[in-house]
Parts: structure tokens; C-alpha cells; sequence
């Protein structure tokens, strides 16, 4: 199974690389649609370094297999 | 201001010319004869890219005035070879590999046939080059260069 | 018959006369006729809006001909990004407000430079000044001042990088380390400083002369910023006066001479002070970097974490690239089984920080190798062996980023120790260092957008067998110019004498992205060797009539001779062959082209060189003053194809990489720099020089020509590391904060007394 990015539609094979593409990519599109889900963006990101374990990695993922659409 | 007479002789051609005394030497020599081998590098005579020999002692040409050079000699690097005849140090140089983006090169040539022709005595090589900033070649080739010229290894005939 | 007659022999450099009689016209020697003379105006504020600008006084000075500020330009802002429209940040001229100390506001052309400088004096600019952010670490708290609209807590660029599974590897470890790091900046340095002349005429067509080192880039942006088309605009640039990675992207001198020129139909040149290229030009990012690494026992890698947030400074320039880059090589040369990389570019109010020499990597080595250094002595594992254990080797693949074909990092390991044990018993606080590293032969990215092959050759063979080699690579002193003529003349088999290159010009050159990320050798070097291979065989075609062998396969040419393989006597002269098959063509040159992408290479690029450096150091304990001894090199470069090149671009690096280490560094008071010229910023000089010793080893690269890779740009990589690891090693003591200056090493030494 595949995930794909609800902003630009780009199929990943997880969703810690969709997470990492969203956050790659981090145009405003990718940054609204992840502030309109309840998270703030940059403070996922920030957590990333500032909280070890890949935290802010972790919970985008974690949205994402909640909201993403998944394709075969 | 009014301008005055500079009388200057360079790479031995005779010039007289009226200029304004303001005038920087590393000016007169490349806005004004159009000898563009002698580079700025930085205007505070720091860098030494505007090394020319003034009666045979190396200045940094931006930080005299062309003015205070009247009368003078002055070799730039235009004058160093004869014709398609390259200086030792100049055949050195080539075969070292002793310059990269040779916007220094000039300069460093000037201060080392200095060091050659005056200096060798009294001063390591690595101080006759002291006043010349290469960002290229770390040093070491242009050092190279210079001492296969002082050891004798270029035949310095007819010169 | 010798293997090679061209490569690896030492030949001078094609553009060496030129350059040491003088006769090398650099940019900064064009004088055009009715040639006017261009200033640029700049911010006196770190960050303030730009109110009004009031050129009314200036443009009625005598001799003034042209005073212009943004509304004079099409408003758009511009940047290498084309494929990532958000990084295009930068406007040149500013418009509304100003972001750094040095950032323009206005240009004027003038008679003289004398008129011009007196014009910005009479400009009035009206500011209102806005508080200032200059640390990444402030100006990503909630409440700092905002640079850029769409860039929430300034955060302009994120990378991750990760493989393995790395907190696994943390639980396995018998011992981790963490560390904190701080990287400082560094200036370029070009001996000559940024310029440009301009030369716009009544046709519609834009001619540059510039000091680059991508005229493809410089044509292309300059057309896009200015409302041209692509090819209305030529970029000519034979001789550059360094580059260092300062001069690919499109700067203020190149803009504000074409707008002035546009303006008046009259040349226009400018050169930036040695203090506007200081202040004004881009520079190398400072980084803060937290490093955390597992390891077993007995010094096998298990898991590295790193995270960096670096200062960008006001706009992103190749600043992104950078973050990737350093990130990717914080991992390297060694097989590190699980990694995890988080960088974040954070945007600053000071000048922007950009590609230099390295691209990232130097300011990664520096800490990976210090705090290697620092495990080793933990574990009591020699630096060498601790090194040798973790090493790539040929064949390795880095997770999802890289495979590492070519490797000589082993070889180069033995050479440095037996290096390191001939120096026997070494004095009192003296220390020997080593570092290792690796870099890449040109980058795979495209974020360019090119629709061009990455580089390009075209040949033509005349008829007296003499070759006009057109390149689109940029000398800027590296070399490249003599590196590829002995490419054409191998694989053509003439001599390097009968080659004419061509370079430096957009309208006769074919295109290449140009002299950065050490891309050169690899990928000119196959595009030129792919068009002597058919030029050659062209020859060969009619070689075949009159010698007939077999197939035509068993034809060569070496040295002007084309000859039988099996029977190298029997032969015709080159030159011949070429001017019957010319009359055969019916007149027509023999032409060919070649050109190089890389596909399908992985992340980064298709090659990586390797090395081992060792430098040694001695430290006085009065003062902590730092002083080289030897700095001494073991380098895989793959086939060397310039032997006095390779030794050249190795001395300059370690030069650079040295002055980064301990001497040179942009302080700065609220986002001015305080030391912006050549007394203050210390470079290395002459008498500073430790002795060098480069040892080759090599290998043969499968993607690059004749088995060649980089060499030169990954030389600035160890030297700040294995500094560092010189003065550990002769004093105890470990200075993770560049440049190591005697007060920080004399700082230590008393707080290590104390304990």
C-alpha cells in the first residue's frame, strides 16, 4: 500500500516519507494544509530537533496515516 | 585641480604626461598607458597586486601617487619579457604551475624579481613574497618557483 | 606503447603565458568606448522599510547620467531556484525594505568612479528601521522579527536525511557522544572582486563582460530579471580572478550595469571595494551543530544523529544547497549503519551565506572528525584504526542517497600512518591531526531547470589537423581550461599543442552549468571526451580506406599517429588523414559534439574522491598561539589527468581550509561586519605556509573520463578538522568553536589547569 500527499498528490511508500516530503517540500500549500488539521507547522518542525526520537517526523506521520488517501 | 607634468619611463619607454596629482600610480599605468597587467586588489596596499618595480625596488602602486614616481623607472610586468622570450623567473612560474586565476600573478612576479635581484642576500624567500596575497595556490608552488630561479636551475643569460 | 601520452604528464597551463606576461584580460581590465563608470548604493540598516528615495540631487550632479532604484527594475525576484519558486527571494535592488547591512537601493552611472561615489552621497534614502534579528537560534523564537512574509519564524529551509533504523542503533551502542558545534563564516576572497561591464545597444541585445563562474547561469537570470530573451543576452568571460563559489549566481554588479546600460545605451562598468565584496557578496554559512553518535566497544559506527541550524543570512542564495550538502557529508567517508540529519537554514539579518568552496561539507567534516577524534581517545582506539574500521569502500552504497564505486579511502589510511610513524617522537605541545574525507564530482540536481545537457562540447577539426575545442566550463583558475584540452588531445590522439580552446563566451561556447560543486573534470571532461571519441571516428572512417584492417576497431590514433593496434608501426600521420578527408567532405571541417548528464546516479552525484589528511601543529602554552608544521595529503582523485594541476588545487585548498581553521572569520556588531578588509581578515600569507606533501592514490573511476574524478574542492573539507584534532592531540584540550584562535586555545589551557 501507498500513500499519497494530499497537497500535490505524489504517491510515497510510507508515510514517514510522505511526512518527510511535506516537510521537505514546506511550501505554503503543504504548510496550510498541515496548520488546517490542528498542528502548527513549524512548531512540528522545531520539535524535531529540539525533542529527540524523530518526534516531529513521528506525529506527521501519524496524521498522515490518519488523513492521507492510500492507493494500491 | 590643475593637472600636472608626470615625466615617467616604463618598461624603458620615455612618457611625459599631464595628469591630475591625485592620481594614483597604479592609475596612470593602467587607465592611462593601458598596461592592465598591474591588478587592484584591494586599494589599502594590502593585497599586493599592484607590485611594479620603482627604479628597481617593488612598491605597491596603489599607495603612491603617480606624482611622487616622476622621474622614475618604473617595470611592470609587461616589461619582464623579451618579446617571446620569457625572464627565468617567468619560465619558472610556468613550469611550476606557480599561479591559477593569476589575478595575482603580476604582482607576485614584480615582488619576486625584486627579492631576486636585491633581496636574496638578506631575506628568506617566504618574506620577499609577504606582501603578496595569492588566494589560489596556497604559496608553496610560487616558493618553488622563486627558489629553482635563486638555486640557479634557470639560466639567466643574456638578461 | 605508453598508456597515455597526454594525461598525467606535466603540461603548462594553456592560459599560462597570458597569465604571467600580463596579457590575461580579466574583466576588470575591459574598458569599452563611451564606457561609463557604475556605484551601487547599499543599506546602512540590517532591516528597516525603504520609506522614499530621493535621487533629485544626485542626478544633477555634473557627470552623473543615470541614477536608478527598484522602480526602475520589473520587481522580480530572482535566485538559482527556477523549480522552487519560494527560494527565489532576492530582488537585488530593493524595493521596499532591506534585509541586510550592504544590500543595494540604488545605482548611478557617472563619468568617472569619482562622480559616481560622490552621486550616492547626494542620494537620500528615507528608512524605517525595523528591530533586527542576527542569530538562527533568535530568529526562530516565537516573536522575533519576521524577514520574509511567507517564512514563519524564519525558517527558509528544511532538510532530512535518514537511513537505518537510528534509534535501534543508539540502543545497541556501548558509547555515545554528543557534541555542540559552531561553525563560523568565512569570505571568498577573490583577488578580483566582483564586475561586470555592461553593453546594451538600440538592437535589443545585452552583452556582459563578467567575472563568473557560470556565464550560462549569469545569461539566462540577467535575461529573466531584465525582460529579455535568453539568447539577447551574451555573458563573455575568459579570464575570472577566482571564484571560490562566490560567482555563480547572479550578483549586483552584473544587474545593476545591465539596468544602467539599458537605461543609457552606453557601456557601463562596475567594480565592486574590496569592502563591498566583504560586506556585500555572499559568503560561507555559519552553522550550529549538535552531533550525537553510538558506537560499539571496539570503535564499529552504529548510529550518528545530527542536527544543524544554519545562518542564512537575508535570502536563501545557494544557501539550500548547502544544508543538503553538509548533511549528506556530516555521514562521510564511512558506513555509518543507521543516520539521521535535520538541518534548518534560518534566515538572519545579515548578508546571505551561500555556496563556498566545500558547499557545506568543510563545517560537517570539522565537527564529524573532531568528534571521531574524541571517541577514539575514549575508547583508547588509534585515529587510524578507528577510522579504517568505519571506512567507505568501493562498491558501498549509502542508503537511498549514493554508491560509491571508486574508493582508494584504505590506501590513502596506510600512506597517512606510515606518514605519521616516520615522524618518530614528536616535541613538546606539538600534535599531529588527522581527518578523512570526501566529496562529490558535481552535483545531479537540476534545480536550474535546464533543459540543456548538463555540459556540452562541440569539436572542429581544421585542416591542418589543429582542433577548436568549444567548452562551456569556466576557468576561474582551477584549471579546467588545460584539463580539458589534455581530454581532447588524449582521446583524439593528437598533441595538447594542437589544441584551440574556446571558452568563456555564451554565443560560441555550448552550455554548461558551470565551475561549482567540483563538476569540471567529470562532467566537461565526458562531454569533451564523448566528441574527440567522434571526431575520431570520424578520421578513423577514412583511415580504414588506406589501411585497411579488419574492422575499423582495430584502428587508433596516439600522438598524431593513426595507426593498427596490433602493428603500431604501420601508420599514417594524423595531419595527413585530416586533410584528405576534409577534401573528401567536400570541404566541410570535421565536426562533432558531446555532451553529459547524469542519470540515474543517485542523490547527490556520480563520484566521490577520498582522502586522509594529516596536519601537524604546534601550540604555544603561553600563549596559545597555533603554529603549522606540515600539512601532508593522501588524495583520491581517481586517473589524475594534470598532475601540477591536482598538486596546485590541493596546496590552495589546504590554504583556505586553514585560514578557515584558525585564522579567518567575519565577526559582526547587529549585522555589520567589522573587519571588512584585507589588514583585519587574516588570511594566510606566505610566510605562514606549513611545508605540503601530497601523496596520489589512485583509482579508477568507471563514471568519469579516463577514470578521473574530483579534485580541489573536497581539499577544503579536513584541514579545520584535523587542525583541530592536532592541537587535541598536543594539548588535551578540544575547541569546538571555529576558527580555533590562540585566545580560545589559551582560554582553555587555563580552565583545563584549573581543573
Amino acid at each position: 500500500m501507498s500513500y499519497q500527499c494530499p497537497v500535490c498528490e505524489k504517491i510515497w511508500p510510507d508515510t514517514m516519507e510522505l511526512a518527510r516530503h511535506v516537510f521537505g517540500v514546506g511550501d505554503q500549500a503543504h504548510k496550510d494544509w498541515v496548520n488546517s488539521k490542528g498542528m502548527n507547522f513549524i512548531e512540528l518542525l522545531l520539535i524535531q530537533t529540539m525533542e529527540p526520537g524523530n518526534k516531529g517526523y513521528k506525529t506527521l506521520a501519524e496524521l498522515l496515516e490518519r488523513e492521507a488517501k492510500k492507493v494500491d | 585641480m590643475k593637472k600636472k607634468l608626470l615625466h615617467l619611463t616604463v618598461n624603458d619607454e620615455y612618457h611625459e604626461l599631464y595628469i591630475s596629482p591625485k592620481k594614483l600610480l597604479v592609475e596612470i599605468l593602467r587607465d592611462e598607458l593601458g598596461l592592465t597587467g598591474t591588478k587592484r586588489g584591494c586599494n589599502t596596499g594590502a593585497c599586493g597586486a599592484c607590485t611594479v618595480l620603482l627604479d628597481g625596488a617593488a612598491v605597491k602602486s596603489c599607495s603612491i601617487l603617480a606624482m611622487q614616481a616622476d622621474g622614475a623607472k618604473v617595470t611592470t610586468v609587461e616589461g619582464l619579457a623579451d618579446g617571446a622570450e620569457l625572464t627565468p623567473l617567468q619560465q619558472s612560474f610556468l613550469d611550476h604551475g606557480a599561479f591559477q586565476c593569476g589575478f595575482c600573478t603580476s604582482g607576485m612576479l614584480m615582488s619576486a624579481t625584486a627579492f631576486l635581484q636585491e633581496d636574496r642576500a638578506t631575506k628568506d624567500i617566504k618574506e620577499g613574497i609577504q606582501g603578496n596575497i595569492c588566494r589560489c595556490t596556497g604559496y608553496n608552488s610560487i616558493l618553488r618557483a622563486i627558489k629553482a630561479v635563486a638555486e640557479g636551475k634557470y639560466k639567466e643569460e643574456g638578461r | 606503447m605508453k598508456k597515455y601520452t597526454v594525461i598525467n604528464t606535466p603540461v603548462h597551463n594553456i592560459d599560462g603565458i597570458a597569465k604571467i606576461t600580463g596579457r590575461a584580460k580579466y574583466t576588470f581590465d575591459i574598458t569599452l568606448p563611451r564606457m561609463l563608470h557604475g556605484k551601487i548604493l547599499r543599506s546602512s540598516y540590517p532591516h528597516a522599510e525603504i520609506l522614499n528615495i530621493d535621487t533629485s540631487k544626485a542626478e544633477r550632479l555634473k557627470g552623473v547620467k543615470a541614477v536608478l532604484t527598484g522602480k526602475d527594475t520589473l520587481g522580480l525576484k530572482q535566485g538559482i531556484w527556477r523549480r522552487f519558486k519560494e527560494l527565489c527571494d532576492e530582488e537585488i535592488l530593493a524595493r521596499d525594505k532591506v534585509r541586510y547591512i550592504g544590500e543595494p537601493v540604488a545605482t548611478v552611472a557617472a563619468i568617472d568612479e569619482d562622480t559616481a561615489e560622490e552621486a550616492l552621497d547626494l542620494i537620500e534614502v528615507e528608512y524605517k528601521p525595523l528591530p533586527g534579528v542576527f542569530e538562527p537560534l533568535e530568529a526562530i523564537k516565537e516573536g522575533a522579527p519576521q524577514l520574509h512574509e511567507q517564512a514563519e519564524r524564519n525558517i527558509n529551509v528544511t532538510r532530512h536525511i535518514e537511513w537505518g533504523d537510528v534509534d535501534d542503533g543508539f540502543q545497541k551502542a556501548d558509547y555515545v557522544r554528543e557534541d555542540w558545534f559552531r561553525c563560523s563564516s568565512q569570505a571568498h576572497v577573490c583577488m578580483e572582486t566582483h564586475c561586470a561591464v555592461a553593453d546594451y545597444t538600440p538592437e535589443g541585445k545585452l552583452t556582459v563582460y563578467t567575472s563568473t563562474q557560470s556565464h550560462y547561469y549569469i545569461k539566462v537570470l540577467l535575461a529573466e530579471i531584465l525582460g529579455l530573451r535568453e539568447n539577447d543576452v551574451r555573458v563573455i568571460s575568459r579570464y575570472t580572478g577566482g571564484g571560490f563559489g562566490s560567482k555563480f549566481e547572479l550578483d549586483s554588479a552584473q544587474f545593476c550595469s545591465s539596468l544602467l546600460s539599458m537605461k543609457l545605451c552606453q557601456p557601463v562598468k562596475i567594480v565592486l571595494s574590496r569592502e563591498e565584496e566583504f560586506t556585500a557578496t555572499k559568503r560561507r554559512t555559519p552553522m550550529f551543530y549538535y552531533v550525537r553518535s553510538g558506537v560499539k566497544k571496539d570503535g564499529t559506527f552504529l548510529a550518528k544523529e545530527a542536527r544543524v541550524f544554519t545562518e542564512g543570512g537575508a535570502y536563501t542564495a545557494m544557501g539550500a544547497t548547502a544544508l543538503y550538502l553538509t548533511g549528506f557529508f556530516q555521514s562521510f567517508p564511512y558506513v555509518w549503519p543507521s543516520y539521521r540529519y535535520d538541518g534548518y537554514r534560518v534566515y538572519t539579518n545579515t548578508a546571505p551565506t551561500s555556496a563556498m568552496r566545500g558547499f557545506g561539507a568543510p563545517q560537517a567534516t570539522f565537527c564529524a572528525e573532531t568528534q571521531i577524534d574524541l571517541i577514539a581517545d575514549e575508547l583508547g582506539i588509534d585515529p587510524i584504526e578507528i577510522r579504517r574500521k568505519n571506512a567507505m569502500y568501493p562498491g558501498y552504497e549509502v542508503p537511498g542517497q549514493a554508491t560509491i564505486q571508486s574508493c582508494g579511502l584504505d590506501q590513502c589510511l596506510d600512506k597517512i600512518d606510515g606518514w605519521i610513524k616516520s615522524r618518530g617522537e614528536l616535541p613538546r605541545h606539538r600534535g599531529i591531526g588527522i581527518a578523512a574525507y570526501g566529496f562529490m564530482s558535481g552535483g545531479i540536481f537540476n534545480w536550474f531547470d535546464t533543459p540543456y545537457a548538463f555540459s556540452s562540447a562541440v569539436i572542429q577539426i581544421n585542416i591542418d589537423g589543429k582542433v577548436d575545442l568549444f567548452v562551456g566550463s569556466q576557468d576561474m583558475g582551477q584549471g579546467s581550461n588545460t584539463t580539458m584540452a589534455m581530454i581532447c588531445a588524449e582521446e583524439l590522439g593528437v598533441k595538447f599543442e594542437d589544441i584551440r580552446l574556446h571558452m568563456g563566451d555564451t554565443e560560441n561556447c555550448p552550455v554548461d552549468l558551470g565551475a561549482w560543486g567540483s563538476r569540471e573534470t567529470l562532467m566537461q571532461g565526458n562531454a569533451v571526451k564523448m566528441a574527440a571519441s567522434k571526431a575520431k571516428q570520424q578520421i578513423l572512417e577514412f583511415a580504414t580506406a588506406k589501411l585497411s584492417p579488419n574492422i575499423v576497431y582495430d584502428l587508433d590514433i596516439k600522438d598524431g599517429w593513426i595507426h593498427l593496434i596490433a602493428r603500431p608501426e604501420r601508420g599514417l600521420s594524423y595531419y595527413d588523414v585530416v586533410k584528405e578527408a576534409i577534401r573528401g567532405k567536400e570541404g566541410q571541417p570535421i565536426i562533432a559534439r558531446g555532451h553529459y548528464t547524469p542519470h540515474r546516479k543517485g542523490m547527490i552525484s556520480p563520484a566521490y574522491s577520498f582522502g586522509v589528511q594529516a596536519v601537524e601543529a604546534d601550540v604555544d602554552p603561553e600563549t596559545g598561539k597555533i603554529t603549522l608544521k606540515n600539512c601532508v595529503t593522501a588524495h583520491d582523485c581517481g586517473q589524475v589527468i594534470n598532475p601540477l594541476g591536482v598538486k596546485g588545487q590541493l596546496e590552495g585548498a589546504m590554504a583556505m581550509a586553514a585560514g578557515y581553521g584558525f585564522t579567518e572569520d567575519l565577526p559582526m556588531d547587529e549585522g555589520k561586519i567589522l573587519n571588512p578588509n584585507l589588514v583585519d581578515y587574516m588570511l594566510l600569507r606566505a610566510t605562514e605556509m606549513p611545508e605540503t606533501e601530497v601523496m596520489e592514490v589512485e583509482t579508477y573511476e568507471p563514471e568519469g573520463p579516463f577514470g578521473a574524478k574530483e579534485a580541489g574542492e573536497g581539499l577544503t573539507n579536513p584541514t579545520a578538522g584535523a587542525l583541530s584534532n592536532a592541537v587535541f592531540h598536543a594539548t588535551g584540550i578540544s575547541i569546538k568553536n571555529l576558527p580555533i584562535t590562540p585566545e580560545k586555545v589559551f582560554n582553555a589551557l587555563k580552565e583545563k589547569k584549573k581543573k
